[in-house]
């Protein structure tokens, strides 16, 4: 037990001790060994243009991807599979959890009616909305109102209020997520349905799910003979208030769309993030969602990869749910408000020593594979910290303090020329985004002028600006805290949206 | 992931961890001077040679042999050795050098400036003019025997300000005061102090200018300075130091600070700490004679003795000849 606690505080200094030996280190460097760094920089500079020409490929391969499978009736291809283990689309049910904390009803009823406008019979969808008692009686009248409104349209609608302080809990969606899970729990016991022929989709209360949504998570459900060890990761893209948010706040959604469209391409790291899709019975066997982790989304992953001994993966489905980008009227609210979604984001760096816990404990787990899945969410996350610091701040250092002699070296004199030649090559990948995130737009609402259109292309030229600020200092700040035992809480990002008309 | 997706990507993949081997040890080593032989098989050390002149577009020749870049260039691949080194353009004077080129080092000769081998002047003024004075502030002062005129630093604007006309001969120097306002020039006996920026009832017949005869002194002048303030002058003769008033005509104030051994040969005033330098004859405690450097403050301190000086003077001057 007392070791535990070593190791457990051991996994959390890692990955900042990591962060900040390299900044620390760079920088003393600079001072005295400037070649040192200069080599450094330079290696760096070109491992990282390979690698987001590699990640641009790879997002252009899911774009395509995502560009066929979305054309495709879903709901016709599940009914097409056919019964498999006796499991058909006419046996499965759709849960879909909302835990909400004060989201509005100018939120939550586009959520639901994205809902009623899916391509799947109603009759087979229950919606749960579970609200946090500490968010007041408006927020629980809402609720019921809600359910006074849709209840028909569905199987069947439960509201339930999670209390506050219970035992364990702290204040996380995680917790408020396991709360409305216990609740269906009873409902679909008192219906007698099979776990396993319920799939809980955990969505975010201002998650739109596509129209194919659900037709696409039974088909990869029926069709999937390991579907129990497995998760259902849609695309998330922030399309709800794209056309009313600030630049700043749409480089970087998008920039997190993109990388999760990435990850599709990379199943060997695959983890969920943010909406999320599994079987019920998975769920209730692992025991629900962490009740104490802030990054509840990619922490049920890995408890289950646990749980089943590493033989848990993630399926990736080329269906989006759409999500509201986090803006504010002015830019540094909306700065500040990004930050706090990046910061709680890289917060998933707590995996890290959950997971290790875990693997010190399971021995049924191969070592190989613990070794590569413990490397990949250490690599994830020390890169995350690292690499606009390194391009934007260290890469000038030997310059700055190398001093006279150093200037007078050959690598002193070609390392502006060659760092520069280097971005030039990166630049492509700014056009690539570019394309993307006009093809990913949704329809321009009427009151928004055309010359939006040509805002939302030049916008990427900022980008750079924006991850040399963005890109580190979010998860440099949640590594710090974390190896410091400064545990962070749930920042819930505030969300409201104005009511537009689509073209 | 279709079977397709995860070929390509892995293609993908391997090909890139391949690029990055690939190219990282040619970039590492170009930019540290290393070059290959191919020929040889053999890796050799290099060294960079910067060119950069005013004006750019010069040739440059290395050992005799014409380089293909004009200025600004970097040479390259140059081995480590000594280099003759031209830089050319039509119409300037040529710039040779010999440069060492070290191995993995870059030599910079950036600062190169051509000279035109006949540069065209611009003729600045219509009339002849006895001597002139060029402001910090992009003006030109023209003292001819028709008055004083003044242009901008290209000639253009003339105007006359003044019609004063008796230039002092042979002027030693001019110097501006720390106003802008006005300019002092001397020769060996004459001090002159010309104002501009004049209030109305300062200007005489509707001129910009006015030019006072400051002083004529007995013994010969060896230098004159603003004191702070642009209200007094300071005056280095070969016998004495003098403080000037410029205030107020005919007879002005003046007192003596300091008479001299011997004839100073070198003065200087250092107007940020209110402070004369000077050397005087003197002797040392083993009454042995030399020269001496004196430093003599007149800032605050100085001003306070100053005043007690003039007002001494005015006191001893019996009351009908003030």
């Amino acid at each position: 037990m007392k070791n535990d606690k070593f190791y457990k505080r051991l996994f959390e200094i890692i990955p900042g001790l990591l962060t900040w030996t390299t900044i620390i280190g760079l920088f003393m460097l600079a001072f005295i060994r400037p070649v040192w760094v200069a080599i450094f920089v330079i290696t760096f500079d070109l491992y990282w243009v390979i690698r987001i020409c590699y990640l641009t490929l790879l997002l252009v391969f899911a774009y395509r991807r995502l560009g066929k499978e979305k054309r495709i009736d879903w709901l016709k291809e599940s009914k097409a599979a056919g019964c498999v283990d006796g499991l058909e689309y006419k046996n499965i049910y759709h849960a879909v959890l909302f835990p909400s904390y004060k989201e509005g009803l100018d939120i939550l009823v586009p959520s639901i009616e994205a809902l009623e406008e899916a391509n799947y019979p109603k009759d087979k969808m229950i919606v749960v909305l579970s609200v946090e008692e500490r968010a007041g009686d408006e927020v629980w009248q809402n609720a019921l109102s809600l359910k006074k409104k849709f209840e028909g349209l569905f199987f069947h609608f439960i509201v339930t209020r999670h209390p506050e302080n219970l035992p364990g809990e702290v204040r996380v969606k995680g917790a408020n997520a396991t709360w409305g899970a216990k609740a269906l729990k009873e409902f679909i016991d008192s219906k007698g349905i099979d776990y396993e022929h319920v799939i809980i989709s955990c969505f975010d209360a201002d998650t739109c799910a596509a129209k194919e949504y659900f037709g696409c998570l039974s088909y990869h459900y029926i069709t999937n003979p390991e579907r129990t060890h497995s998760s259902y990761q849609p695309i998330p893209v922030y399309n709800n208030n794209i056309w009313q948010a600030r630049s700043i706040a749409r480089i970087l959604e998008l920039g997190s769309s993109f990388m999760q469209m990435i990850e599709t391409m990379r199943l060997e790291k695959f983890v969920t993030f943010s909406s999320h899709s599994m079987s019920f019975r998975t769920l209730v066997e692992v025991g629900y969602w962490p009740i104490d982790m802030i990054s509840d989304d990619s922490a049920i992953y890995w408890k289950c990869f646990l749980h089943f001994n590493g033989n848990y993966s993630v399926i990736p489905m080329y269906v989006t749910v759409s999500m509201d980008v986090a803006t504010e009227k002015g830019i540094i609210p909306t700065i500040i408000k990004q930050y706090k979604q990046k910061r709680r984001w890289a917060w998933g760096v707590e995996n890290f020593p959950y997971v290790m816990m875990g693997f010190r404990k399971n021995k049924k787990i191969p070592l190989a594979k613990k070794i590569r899945r413990g490397f990949h969410i250490l690599e994830s996350h020390y890169t995350w910290a690292v690499w606009a610091i390194i391009i934007t701040f260290i890469a000038p250092l030997p310059l700055i303090f190398g001093g006279g002699l150093f200037r007078q070296t050959a690598i002193g004199y070609n390392l502006p020329s060659i760092a520069a030649a280097l971005f030039r090559v990166s630049i492509f990948t700014i056009f690539v985004c570019m394309f993307i995130s006009v093809k990913l737009l949704p329809p321009r609402p009427k009151d928004v002028k055309p010359r939006k259109r040509a805002i939302m292309l030049l916008q990427w030229l900022f980008s750079p600006i924006v991850v040399a600020f963005m890109g580190s200092t979010p998860a440099i700040d949640a590594q710090t805290r974390l190896m410091l035992g400064k545990y962070m809480h749930f920042y819930v990002t505030s969300k409201s949206r104005k009511h537009t008309s689509s073209k | 992931m279709k079977n397709s997706d995860k070929i390509k990507r892995m293609v993908v993949f391997y090909f890139s961890v391949a690029l990055f081997f690939i190219i990282l040890p040619i970039l590492l080593s170009y930019s540290l001077g290393y070059r290959i032989d191919y020929k040889a098989m053999k890796v050799y050390k290099t060294g960079i040679i910067f060119l950069n002149s005013k004006p750019s577009g010069a040739s440059i020749y290395i050992n005799g042999k014409m380089h293909t870049s004009l200025t600004p260039a970097q040479i390259e691949d140059l081995e480590p050795g000594v280099y003759k080194v031209k830089v050319r353009r039509e119409g300037f004077y040529p710039w040779d050098e010999e440069l060492t080129v070290r191995p993995n080092m870059v030599t910079k000769a950036d600062s190169i400036i051509l000279f035109p081998v006949m540069q065209e002047m611009d003729k600045l003024n219509k009339q002849p003019c006895r001597d002139f004075a060029v402001s910090d502030k992009g003006y030109v002062y023209y003292f001819s025997d028709s008055g004083l005129y003044r242009s901008d630093a290209d000639g253009f604007d003339m105007k006359k300000m003044s019609s004063y006309a008796k230039w002092p001969k042979k002027i030693i120097k001019k110097r501006f005061s720390p106003d802008g306002d006005k300019l002092l020039c001397f020769n060996e006996r004459e001090i002159i102090v010309i104002y501009w920026n004049l209030e109305k009832d300062e200007s005489l017949d509707g001129e910009v200018a006015r030019v006072n005869e400051i002083l004529k002194t007995e013994e010969p002048i060896v230098d004159v300075f603003w004191y702070t303030g642009s209200g007094y002058i300071i005056v280095v003769t070969e016998k004495y130091i003098n403080v000037v008033e410029l205030r107020g005509g005919g007879k002005r104030n003046i007192a003596t600070l300091y008479k001299f051994g011997a004839v100073p040969t070198c003065v200087a005033y250092d107007s940020n700490n209110g402070s004369l330098y000077f050397m005087d004859r003197a002797k040392d405690s083993f009454s042995k004679e030399g020269n001496y450097l004196y430093r003599l403050d007149m800032r605050q301190k100085f001003f306070d003795y100053l005043m007690q000086l003039l007002l001494k003077r005015d006191t001893e001057i019996p009351h009908e000849k003030r």
